[in-house]
C-alpha cells in the first residue's frame, strides 16, 4: 500500500485506441466567439420579452441552441444566468402551463439546466428553492425519461 | 385481449432466453455459466438440461429453429455451438459444445444465428463483432472481425433476412448497418437499399441516438428495409433506408428500453426498464406510443388495492416510488407500516416486477407476430398477446401516455 495514488494515474495514455469526447458528438458548428455573440443577443431579446410578459417566448429563446461543448464556458454561464432571470420571475402558479407549451427539445434543455443550476448552488441568482419547484412540475410533465436524457446527453450546457 | 400467461423460472435474474422451433423447450441463461433447458409440462415449464462449458456468465443465447444448433456467448471471451448428438454408448440424446475460434479479448455480449443458419455473428466488448462461419476443412467455427468503426462494446446485433446485412447497436452512441459477406458461404446478395455493392465490412448506415445513450437494441423489420433502434436516452429510432435515409425519433417520458422486435412492418414491441413492454406504431410519416401490453392499472395481486393512483409518466406513481417519497416527506419508513400490507407497497403494477431484459418472437410470421415472449430480471417468464393494434388503441386512448 505504498502508492494509494494509483487511481490517479491516467491509464488512457497507454491506450493507442482510446475513445475521446470528441468522438461522443457532433461539435457546435458555431466558433466560440460567435457562440458568445448569439447568445449575448439572446439575453437582450429575453429581457424584452420578460418586459412583455411573455414567459413562454422567452424561454423558449434561451433554450433554443445553448451552447455546449468545450471552449464556451463564459455563454454557458451567462446562458445559465438568462434562464434563472427567467425561472425567478414566474410566478409558481404559471410554471405547468408555461411548460406545457414548451417543445420537447425545449424541455429536455431545461432539465440540463435545472441540474446545472442544482449542482452551483449560491452561484448567482440560483435559487435552490426554485429550480426545485420548475424541477418538479417539469417532472409531472415531461417524465422520467426527460431526466435519463439530461444523463446520458454528453452536450452539456 | 386474452391475458398474458406467466411462468416463474427462477428467483433470479433471467440473462437470456431463446426458444426452439415448436417452443416445446426454452434455453435460459439464470444469470449463471451454465445453460438451463427447460420443456414445456402441462401448465408449468420444467428443468430437463443443463449446458454447462462456459466459465463465466453467460450472456446471450440462440436457438436455430430449422438446424437445432444452439449458440451461447459468454463472458470468459468464448462462443460454443450446442448440436444434439446421440452418445456412443447410451444412445441418447445429448447436447456436446463446439468451441468458436472468436479472436476477441474482451466478453462476448450477444449472438444471433444468421437466416440461413449457416452464419452467426456475436458481439463484443472488444470494439468488435465476429462473424463466425463453419470450416469443413479443420471441422470448427471460424470468425472474421468486424472492427471499424466501432469505437465501443457492441451491445446488440440484428441480422438483415437477406443473410448478408448485420445492424449493431454499441455504447459508442450509434447503431451501424455492416455487410457481413462472407465470399465461401454467401450468395451475392441482391442490392438493397442499404447498399449495393456489399463486400466485408462495408458500413452501410450509420446513425446516432439523438440525446446521447447508448444504444440498446437494434432489429431490421420483417423486409429489412427499415431499421429500429433504442438508446438509454429514452428513445426509440427508426430509419427509413430508401429515402435519404429517414430517421424518426419518437422520445419516450418513461425509464428506457432495452429490447425491442417487430411485430409487424409498421408496429414494434419494446420493453425495458419500465417492466412493461409498450407498442409503437406507425410508418413512414412518424412513429407514436401507442400503448402497452400489460393493464397498469391494478396491483397484480390479490392485495388490498394500493391507496396511491396509478398514472402520471413514467413510474413515478409507482409503489416502490411512493415507499421512498413517504420515507422522504413523512418519514414513514415500510417496515412498521401498515403491516400486512408492506408486500403489496413494494408490489409495481406490471407483470414483470423488474426490468425486462428481453423481447423475441413468439408466434406467427414474421411479418405478422402475434405472440411474444419476454424474459427479464425478475426470472419470469411471459408470453404476451400481441393482439390487434386497433383495440389497444381504444382501450389506452386515454391513459397518462403522451
Amino acid at each position: 500500500m505504498s502508492d494509494v495514488n494509483f487511481r490517479k494515474i491516467d491509464i488512457d495514455i497507454y491506450d493507442e485506441d482510446v475513445l475521446v469526447e470528441t468522438e461522443l458528438y457532433d461539435a457546435d458548428p458555431r466558433d466560440p466567439a460567435q457562440v458568445l455573440n448569439d447568445t449575448k443577443q439572446k439575453a437582450t431579446a429575453v429581457r424584452s420579452a420578460l418586459s412583455k410578459g411573455d414567459t413562454v417566448g422567452a424561454l423558449t429563446l434561451v433554450l433554443e441552441d445553448p451552447p455546449y461543448g468545450p471552449g464556451v464556458d463564459e455563454a454557458k454561464n451567462l446562458n445559465l444566468q438568462t434562464l434563472v432571470s427567467i425561472l425567478n420571475s414566474t410566478k409558481s402558479a404559471e410554471v405547468s402551463s408555461v411548460l406545457k407549451s414548451l417543445s420537447p427539445d425545449a424541455q429536455d434543455t431545461l432539465m440540463k439546466y435545472l441540474y446545472k443550476g442544482m449542482a452551483m448552488p449560491g452561484w448567482g441568482d440560483v435559487s435552490g428553492s426554485v429550480l426545485l419547484g420548475w424541477h418538479e412540475k417539469l417532472t409531472e410533465i415531461a417524465g422520467t425519461g426527460c431526466i435519463v436524457r439530461v444523463m446520458t446527453d454528453r452536450r452539456t450546457v | 385481449m386474452a391475458a398474458p400467461e406467466v411462468y416463474s423460472l427462477a428467483q433470479g435474474p433471467i440473462t437470456a432466453h431463446a426458444f426452439n422451433q415448436d417452443r416445446s423447450q426454452v434455453a435460459v441463461s439464470l444469470n449463471s455459466k451454465d445453460v438451463q433447458i427447460f420443456s414445456k409440462a402441462v401448465n408449468d415449464w420444467k428443468a430437463t438440461e443443463t449446458l454447462s462449458e462456459h466459465d463465466k456468465l453467460i450472456t446471450s443465447i440462440d436457438w436455430a429453429p430449422n438446424s437445432n444448433r444452439i449458440v451461447t456467448a459468454s463472458q470468459d471471451r468464448n462462443a460454443y455451438v450446442w448440436s444434439q448428438i446421440s452418445d456412443s454408448q447410451t444412445g441418447r440424446l445429448e447436447w456436446k459444445p463446439t468451441l468458436v475460434l472468436l479472436n476477441i479479448n474482451r466478453a462476448a455480449t450477444f449472438v444471433r444465428w444468421s437466416p440461413f443458419e449457416n452464419k452467426f455473428a456475436v458481439a463484443s466488448g472488444a470494439r468488435a463483432i465476429a462473424i463466425c462461419s463453419f470450416d469443413e476443412e479443420s471441422n470448427w467455427w471460424v470468425s472474421k472481425l468486424l472492427k471499424k468503426p466501432i469505437r465501443s462494446t457492441v451491445l446488440s446485433i440484428d441480422w438483415h433476412p437477406n443473410n448478408v446485412l448485420l445492424a449493431a447497436g454499441s455504447a459508442d452512441m450509434k447503431a451501424r448497418v455492416f455487410s457481413a459477406y462472407i465470399k465461401d458461404v454467401d450468395k451475392k446478395p441482391a442490392p438493397t437499399f442499404w447498399g449495393e455493392k456489399l463486400p466485408f465490412g462495408t458500413v452501410c448506415g450509420e446513425f446516432a441516438s439523438s440525446a446521447g445513450g447508448w444504444v440498446h437494441t437494434v432489429s431490421f423489420s420483417p423486409s429489412g428495409d427499415v431499421l429500429a433502434f433504442a438508446g438509454h436516452d429514452s428513445t426509440i429510432s427508426i430509419v427509413y433506408s430508401g429515402s435519404g435515409p429517414a430517421v424518426r425519433t419518437v422520445r419516450m417520458s418513461t425509464l428506457p428500453l432495452v429490447t425491442l422486435v417487430w411485430a409487424s412492418e409498421d408496429s414494434i414491441i419494446a420493453a425495458g426498464h419500465d417492466c412493461q413492454p409498450y407498442v409503437f406504431s406507425g410508418s413512414e410519416g412518424g412513429w407514436k406510443l401507442i400503448g402497452s401490453l400489460d393493464d397498469t392499472s391494478a396491483p397484480k395481486s390479490a392485495l388490498t388495492p394500493s391507496r396511491f393512483s396509478p398514472g402520471g409518466p413514467g413510474r413515478l406513481n409507482s409503489a416502490a416510488f411512493n415507499t421512498f417519497k413517504n420515507a422522504d416527506s413523512r418519514g414513514i419508513s415500510n417496515a412498521g407500516a401498515g403491516g400486512g400490507s408492506s408486500q403489496g407497497e413494494s408490489e409495481l403494477f406490471t407483470v414483470h416486477q423488474n426490468t425486462i431484459t428481453s423481447v423475441r418472437p413468439y408466434e406467427g410470421q414474421s411479418e405478422t407476430t402475434t405472440k411474444v415472449s419476454t424474459t427479464g430480471v425478475d426470472g419470469k417468464l411471459i408470453i404476451w398477446n400481441v393482439g390487434s393494434v386497433a383495440t389497444l388503441t381504444a382501450k389506452l386512448g386515454s391513459t397518462h401516455l403522451r
